[in-house]
This record gives C-alpha cells, structure tokens and sequence, in this order.
C-alpha cells in the first residue's frame, strides 16, 4: 500500500521534467491539434504534412510563389526572420483530449496561438480553453454551424461552413435545372455524427428558405456494415439529386453498392470528407464516375499558386492535395500571416491582426475569394466550387468561370 | 421484390456475420474465455488477404488460406503466450489481456499500414448476377456460400470426430479430460488455432467487398459479441442461425424504420432475448 | 493492511492529494484532475464489478446520464450545469431498478454481454434523440455567468472538488466493506451459487451496490460534463468510457478499496503524457505501448497490482498466484 502511494506522489515531479519548454530564439511556436490517431488519422496525418510544408515555405525563401505572403523571404519578416515551429498534439478524436491538448500547448509548450483540430465537437471543446487564456484559435476545417457565434472574441474560422455549403449546391442546382434536367426531387443521405447532422440540417434549412422542398431524408450510422437497404431506398423513390454527407468509409461502401443493386440516380453530389478523401477516388473510382464533390481547392491551370503549391506537396507525400488538407494548410498560413502583421508574439496583438486580416484571392493558395473575418470570426469571402469525378481525378465544372472541365450529366458510374 | 432483395442481401450479410463469429463462438464456449480482439483478428485477416494481392498479386484461391494460416499462427501464439496463462485467473484479467491485445493489434496496424482506407479491387471477385431484378453480387455469394461450408464443417469437425470430442472434453472438465489422457493445453491451443483460422477465412472474404483500415475490427467485434450470444455460446449451429437472423433484420428494419434503428432492433432484441432465455437460442440450458 | 500504520497512510494521503497544489504546472493539474475524476467511476464501478463480481460493461450509461443531465439543465432550465447532477442521480435510480433488476437473473459472461448491449443501445438511442443534440451533442456554458457555472481557467477547483467526492465514495466502500453488505458481495464475488446456500439476500444486496455505484458513476458523469462543458454521445455513452473503468479497476485489484485509485494514478498519467510525448510524433506508437503494458500485467499479474500489495509492504510471503 504504503510503496505503491509513494510512487504515485514521485511520478509527478517526475513528469515535469520531460518536455523542455525552452524558447529557441527567433522561434515562434504555434500550436496545432489535428486527429493524429483514431478514426479520423488519416485526414489528420495528410494535414500534418501540408502544415510541415506551410512552415518549410515560410521559413526558407519560396520566390516563386511570390503573392503568397511569407513565401518569398525567410521566416517571418516583421519578427526579425524569426521560425516558425509547429507543436503537434494528438487529440484521437475526443472532446475532452483536445481540452487537454490545448492546456498542454498553452502552457506547458507556451504557444502563442492554435488550430486544428479537425472534428467540430473537439475544435469546440479545445477553442473553449483558448478563450479562457486569451489565445487565437483559428479552424480552417471545422464546418458545424455553432463554432461562431458563441460570442468568442479569440475564436477565428476561414473554412466556409454549413450553410455557405447548402448555398453552393442549391445555386448549382438551379444552374442545371436551367438546361432541362429535374433537380426538384432532393434526398440527403447523411452519416449521424455531428458532421453529417450538422450539414443536412444546414441544408434543409436554406433550402427551405428558399422554398425547395426536400424530398427525404436518411440518417445512418458510419461505422455500418451494409449500406443496400438505403440504396434500396432510393432505387424505389426514385431521386432526381442525391446529397451524400459521408465519411470515407461510407462513402466508398454507397458506390460499391450502387454497382451491386444496379441504381444510377441522375445526379449524385458528396459533400468533401469521403468523397474528397484520395482513398475514394483510388479505391471505387471507376464506378462513380460523374460523382460531384465540392471543394474549395483545386489544383487548377500550371503556374498558378495553387498548382505550384500542389506540386511541392506532391514532391513530398506523392499525392494531391485534397479540399480537406488544402482549407486547413490555408487556415494554417493565414495565422502565420497575422502573426507577422501582428509584429508580435503577444496574444491580443495577434488576434487585432487577425481581426483586421484581409487577404485577396490571388494571395491565396486556394479558392476562397479572400479572407476577411466578421465580428463573429468567421471569413465571409470563403467560397467553394463543384468539381466532377472524370477519370482518374476531379475536376472543376462549376461555377462556369472557374472551370476547366464540361460539367457531364447524368451520373454515369460504372462502363 | 424489394422485400425477396431486402431478405436475400440480409441472409447473405448474415451469413458472413456467422463467419466472422463462429471463430469467436468456439474460443468462447470452449474456454469460457472472451476475445476482446475478436473484430481485430479479422483486421489482420483483412491485411494479410489486402498484402498478398498487392505485394504478391494473388487472388482469393491463394490469399484465402494464407489468412487462414496466419491467423492460425497468431491464434495459437496468443494462447500459448497469453490466455493459458490469465484463463484461470480472475474473469478480470481475462477481459484486460484480450482487450490489450486488442489495442495492440489495432495502432500497431495503424502504426504499420497508416490510417489510410485501402481496399481491394471491384474487379477481383467482379461481377454481378441479375435473377429477374434480383441482384447478387458475386463477392457476396461467394462469402455467404463459404460462411455455409465453414461453420458446417466445424460443427462436423466437433460433433462427429475424434479431434471434436477431445476438444469437447476439454471444454467441459479440464482435470477429468486430463486424468483419461487428453492432453488439455494442446487441445485448447488447437481450438484457438481453428478459431483465429476460420476468422482468418472471414476477414479475406470480408475483404473482398469491404474497406479495410485498422479501425474496421470495431465495426465487428460488437456484431460478434451479440451474434455469438444470440446463438448460444459455444453453438456453431447457433451462431450460424443468430447471424441470418441479425442480417435478415437489420435490413428489413433499415429499409423500413430508417438505418439508424436498425442496431436499435438488434440490440434490443438480443437484450430482451437474455432476460428472457439466457442461454440462447440454441445454447444448452 | 489493517495493521498497518495509520499515521502512514494518512501522511501519504495527504502528500498525494497535496501534490497538484504545489506543482504550478497546470497541465499537470489537469491530469491530476483527470485522475480523481477516473478514479471516481472506476471505484464506483468497483462496488458492483469488483465486490459484487458482476462485470458491467455498462456503466458508461450512468455516466452518460450524469453528463447529460447537468448540459440539459443548463441548456432547457438555464441553470447552472451542476445543478443538474441531483436529476442525474435520480435517473441513475430508476435506470438500476428497470434495467438491473432483470439483469441481475443473468450470470458471468451473460451479465457482461446484456451491459454491453444495453450500453451500445443507449448510445444509439441518444444519438438520434433530437432535443438531446442528437449527434451534435450539448455544449455548456460558453464563459462563466456566476461562479455557479464552474467555469475555471485553472483545474485546481476541479481537482478540490473531484477529490472530495471521490473522498466520500472511498469513505462510504470502506464502511461497506467492513459492514454486512460488504460481507455479503464478497460472497457473492466468490461464488454465487455459494453465497445463495449461505442465505444471502442475492438480488437485494446487488440492486443495493448497483443502485450505489450507478449514483456515483452518475455525479462523475455530471462532473465531467461540468469541467469539459461538452457532451456527445461517443464521450457520454461510448463503450470506451465502460472499458476504462474496467480496465483500472483490474489493474490496481479489483474488489480492494484503493485498487481502482491506484489504477487511475497509473493509467490516466500514462496516458496523458505518451499522448504529450509520442502523440504528435509517431501515429499509434502510444497505444501500442498501452496494449502492451496491459497485456503483461494480465499475463504476470492477473489479480492486479493488488496482489503485490502484501509483498511491498514486507507483510505477506504470497506473491503471483
């Protein structure tokens, strides 16, 4: 009894002593909170290494990136060249390690801001405690609605989200309704976690304001074995659009089973996550050609900034950036950027510079308009495109001025 | 027709539930010993069988008895290296080996082979049969049809073979079993061995038509627990009926009262069926 | 240990429980934090599981209820979350006497295997239960509006508050203990057909430890929600919320009345800081070493650290059985 307390008490002085929390100089650490493990690691994995090659590109010089801001010099200029340095904290997808996380971070490796961190329900609880410390938390992935709009003032979120989503689909729809083609009859089918209640909710509710009717609605559970009795579903409602809000494993799991039971709707539109994931398009490819996705990165024609960005992270992981990896890496290099502004490590310095942030597209690296926060942080010039399964890849098709491909309806699947 | 399409897709999703549990069934009834690392099991199976086609550029003929071996290897090297040695101990230490195990199985995977969701492809087992509207997928008929010839085969391995009736006597009184000279460490090294082995054989054919990812096992142990119970512990006929039956309601109910409830009438029903028969549908009472 | 040195024992109570304060560290105050709050379900669950024998793998339930009920209070009746506790405790009641009563006819794996169904039916349930939050969860208080919600930057508060509870609950296990019901569920614990030809009062003694430890599983429930201020199905009522209170229960000892503490001091620290030291680094590696660490402990030392216990302390001669 006696030993096994005693121990208990040493392990503590003990723990202080592992991470050191000294301060390189010329350093400025950031700290960010991404699903390293668990059920979400491989988004959280493909972002840590867009963000390790954020951090390569400001802290050496990138002169051909050129309107990107930190690319062209080394480090961040208005801190005397200082690095920056990513502290990386694993929140295995839960609520209460991402908390952990962000105290760990704030005071123990004393970053000066955070983001992450990937699921919405953790990018809640972890900016929670970077409110009660007074430090920036800027998301550019988490999209449910109730992130803005708790009356933070140190929360900040670049990703367009739910309802902006639900706007870009209904207008795409209109457009192709304009052609000949019925798109009045909507299903969505969404996965029941927060992700997938959180857009179909969102989409419900703009559509209603707009008086489209959504004709059914189906709820599932992601982690399923067996997805033919919705398809089974739909095949006898008959569907003009499907709306699928699904993670990769789903996602994939639909369009094998579309094969199977032999069911083409005339329009199919996933909304990113699984649809966007590279194992999608690798895995059940072939069988979902015209499958239309959303996504606010494309790669787009050589020499622009997206493409180049494209290619040096292809150069070190071997595949293309995907709409997820690309919005937080944005979100990422926005932070930085106030950082540098900010011409301080001080919290309320940093979050004045992102307050007064505005970024115009053509310094971005992906497709939002700019970047320009409203009082409740969030960006309201993020914009997302349509982009088609044609191929081996995606490809933009809408809005018509962005795209370098002919949108190709109906759904065709497999040859 | 949707109900013929909705009651043949949840026999043959039932069939492979049998499968996946009929290995936990017999390490379960035999030894009275829960493998919390059941649904991992069929992960490793998963990748052996993703591996072999990759690495090696086998199919199923080959990569399906390869599952089988590996994971008869790692079944018994579990036994011998673990269970023998925590299974008469407190239940307690029982539960956290298995789940240990578990844990380990599932990030060394992840740790090993990334997150990534990779699967096989459409093509292997390509192919897809219309009857009249009724349409079969050719990797689910080939997993429902060896789900069939598996657990017939080990309910005749145990009920009507020397091997069975020693492993049997095993199960049923260790001391007594050894005092008439069946060696108990052996036998039940073997039944782990054939457990892990036919889990083996369902992870390759699971494999065929699901995503693979270190994550998948969980998606199964749950289902497993719930069909090994259903049907009794110990009963290989019993898991074979509860995995038709948990397949044959989880679509119908998904079609009908929405995917969400579907779990919804299994677990309920499985709880309601404790309370009232325990041991079973066909468990010994 | 009954002739142990009391004097000891009080000293090193005190040093453990003074330890959070002295360090300035706050990551280290949250564990501290973490851990007492573990160590309260784990030893709740431990006056069912250990003493009683009945493995529950669903008591993430009652915790569930718990942290539910303190966000429903505060989203529905605007008060603080807290306040919500006493609605959890309730719940937990009602929950014990309709869903333990049946379960109780049910023994060794069958009981395990009927918690975890209801457990994972639970979960479900909430999941699609809209004025819940559904899948979305419920949120707390975004900042403090009195010192009632328990908003704090610092987790000392918490850590106080936690270490009282756990406190009473250690207090009330070692009256049990010593009191007929704990005389009663060893019985039970080693054998219940034995224990049903001594006379024990089987079913009443288990619904009387059921309706305990689901009360406090419940208020660690509450707690958790009130300091995390954050609440969704997976984290309420996953199974991985059962599993850890299992899990350090086994490995400090089972049915003794500091083994689930002991098991919380091991296993959250350990956690927490191979998150901190390995998480942001190697994908996996963490948990690797974690299923390991299990697996020899069942394997050298299947009835938990307890049964050294008597070695360390020079009092005994048995060690591994």
């Amino acid at each position: 009894m006696m030993a096994i307390t005693r121990r208990g008490v040493l392990a503590i002085p003990a723990l202080a002593a592992l991470p050191a929390a000294a301060e390189a100089a010329g350093t400025v650490r950031i700290g960010y909170i991404e699903p390293l493990t668990g059920n979400a690691a491989a988004a959280g994995q493909s972002i840590k290494a867009a963000a390790m090659l954020a951090v390569d590109i400001i802290n050496t010089p990138h002169p051909d990136l050129a309107p990107m801001p930190l690319a062209a010099g080394a480090g961040l200029t208005r801190l005397g060249g200082a690095k920056v340095d990513v502290v990386w904290a694993d929140n295995q997808g839960s609520p209460s390690v991402g908390q952990s996380d962000a105290i760990r971070l704030i005071t123990q490796d004393r970053v000066v801001a955070l983001c992450g961190a990937y699921q919405s329900s953790v990018t809640l609880t972890a900016s929670a405690v970077a409110e009660r410390y007074g430090i920036p938390f800027l998301t550019g992935e988490s999209v449910a609605a109730n992130l803005t709009g708790r009356g933070y003032k140190w929360f900040f979120r670049t990703t367009p989200f739910g309802p902006d989503f639900a706007k870009l689909y209904l207008d795409f729809l209109a457009d192709v309704a304009k052609t000949g083609m019925a798109t009045g009859k909507i299903a969505i089918v969404h996965e029941n976690t927060d992700y997938g209640t959180s857009v179909a909710s969102s989409i419900s509710k703009v559509a209603a304001s707009r008086g489209v009717k959504i004709a059914q609605t189906i709820s599932y559970s992601a982690n399923g074995t067996d997805v033919s009795p919705q398809v089974l579903q739909l095949k006898n409602s008959k569907p003009d659009v499907v709306i699928f809000i699904s993670y990769t494993s789903d996602a994939i799991l639909y369009m094998k089973t579309f094969k199977t039971l032999g069911y083409r709707p005339p329009i199919v539109i996933g909304d990113d996550s699984g649809f966007s994931d590279p194992s999608f398009a690798k895995s059940v490819g072939d069988i979902s050609q015209g499958a239309l996705d959303r996504s606010a990165f494309v790669a787009g024609k050589p020499g622009s900034l997206p493409y180049k960005v494209n290619a040096l992270f292809k150069q070190r992981t071997g595949r293309d950036l995907d709409d997820t990896t690309a919005r937080s890496m944005q979100g990422f290099l926005v932070m930085c950027d106030a950082i540098n502004r900010a011409g301080s490590t001080k919290p309320e310095a940093i979050r004045q510079a992102l307050v007064a942030t505005d970024l115009k597209a053509d310094e971005l690296m992906i497709g939002y308009k700019g970047v320009k926060f409203d009082s409740h942080g969030q960006n309201i010039l993020a914009y997302s495109l349509m982009i088609q399964l044609q191929g081996k890849g995606y490809v933009p098709v809408w809005p018509a001025g962005r795209a370098t491909a002919k949108l190709a309806l109906p759904f065709k699947g497999w040859t | 027709m949707i109900l013929l399409q909705l009651g043949v897709d949840g026999l043959l999703l039932g069939a492979v539930y049998a499968l996946f549990s009929s290995g936990l069934t017999l390490i379960w009834g035999m030894m009275n010993v829960v493998n919390f690392a059941h649904g991992d099991f069929v992960m490793v199976a998963m990748y052996v069988a993703f591996f072999a086609f990759t690495l090696l550029g086998v199919g199923p003929i080959v990569f399906v008895p390869l599952a089988a071996i590996t994971l008869f290897g790692l079944g018994v090297l579990v036994y011998v290296a673990l269970v023998r040695h925590v299974m008469r101990g407190p239940m307690l230490a029982q539960i956290i080996s298995t789940f240990g195990l578990a844990l380990f199985l599932r990030y060394a995977a992840l740790w090993l082979f990334s997150a990534n969701f990779v699967s096989l492809p459409d093509t292997l087992v390509g192919g897809v049969y219309d009857l009249g509207g009724l349409r079969l997928s050719a990797s689910h008929l080939l997993a429902g049809a060896t789900a069939l010839v598996l657990t017939l085969g080990m309910h005749l391995l145990l009920t009507r073979t020397d091997l069975g009736s020693r492993m049997l006597a095993v199960s049923e009184d260790r001391t007594a079993a050894a005092l008439v000279g069946i060696r108990p460490d052996p036998m039940q090294a073997l039944a782990w061995g054939i457990g892990a082995a036919s889990t083996g054989v369902a992870g390759a054919l699971i494999a065929l038509f699901f995503y693979v990812s270190p994550e998948v096992g969980n998606s199964f142990t749950l289902l497993a627990f719930v069909t090994v119970c259903l049907g009794g512990f110990g009963s290989v006929p019993g898991a074979l009926l509860a995995g038709l039956a948990i397949g044959v309601i989880q679509s119908i109910s998904a079609y009908f009262l929405g995917p969400a409830t579907k779990d919804v009438a299994v677990y309920a029903l499985f709880v309601l069926l404790l309370w009232v028969r325990p041991q079973g549908l066909l468990g010994r009472a | 240990m009954k002739n142990f040195p009391r004097v000891l024992l009080i000293a090193a109570a005190a040093a453990l429980v003074a330890a959070p304060f002295l360090t300035g560290n706050p990551f280290y105050q949250r564990i501290a934090a973490l851990t007492a709050l573990a160590a309260i379900s784990a030893s709740a669950w431990n006056l069912i599981g250990g003493y009683g024998g009945q493995v529950s793998f669903g008591h993430s339930v009652y915790f569930g209820i718990g942290a539910y009920a303190s966000l429903l209070a505060y989203t529905k009746l605007g008060v603080p979350p807290i306040a919500g506790a006493p609605l959890g405790v309730l719940a937990s009641f009602a929950l014990s006497v309709i869903v333990g009563l049946p379960s109780f006819r049910l023994r060794g794996h069958y009981f395990s295997m009927a918690t975890i169904a209801i457990a994972a039916l639970a979960e479900v349930l909430v999941t699609n239960w809209g004025f819940a939050g559904g899948a979305i969860g419920l949120m707390g208080p975004a900042s403090p509006r009195s010192l009632a919600d328990l908003l704090f930057r610092s987790a000392l508060p918490y850590y106080a508050l936690f270490v009282a509870v756990l406190a009473s609950l250690l207090g009330f296990t070692y009256l049990m203990q010593r009191g007929r019901m704990g005389f009663y569920l060893r019985a039970l614990g080693s054998g219940e057909r034995a224990a049903e030809s001594l006379g024990v009062p089987i079913r009443r003694y288990k619904l009387y430890a059921l309706l305990v430890s689901g009360a406090f599983t419940s208020l660690a429930g509450s707690l958790y929600a009130v300091m995390v201020g954050f609440i969704d199905p997976g984290s309420g009522f996953g199974i991985l919320v059962s599993v850890n209170m299992v899990v350090m229960s086994a490995l400090g000892g089972a049915g003794t009345l500091f083994g689930p503490l002991v098991g919380a001091i091991i296993l959250v620290p350990l956690e927490e800081t191979t998150n901190a030291l390995l998480g942001g680094g190697s994908s996996g590696a963490a948990y690797v070493v974690y299923g390991a660490i299990i697996m020899l402990i069942a394997r050298f030392s299947p009835g938990g650290l307890a049964q050294w216990w008597p070695l360390l302390s020079g009092k005994g001669r048995r060690g591994a059985a």
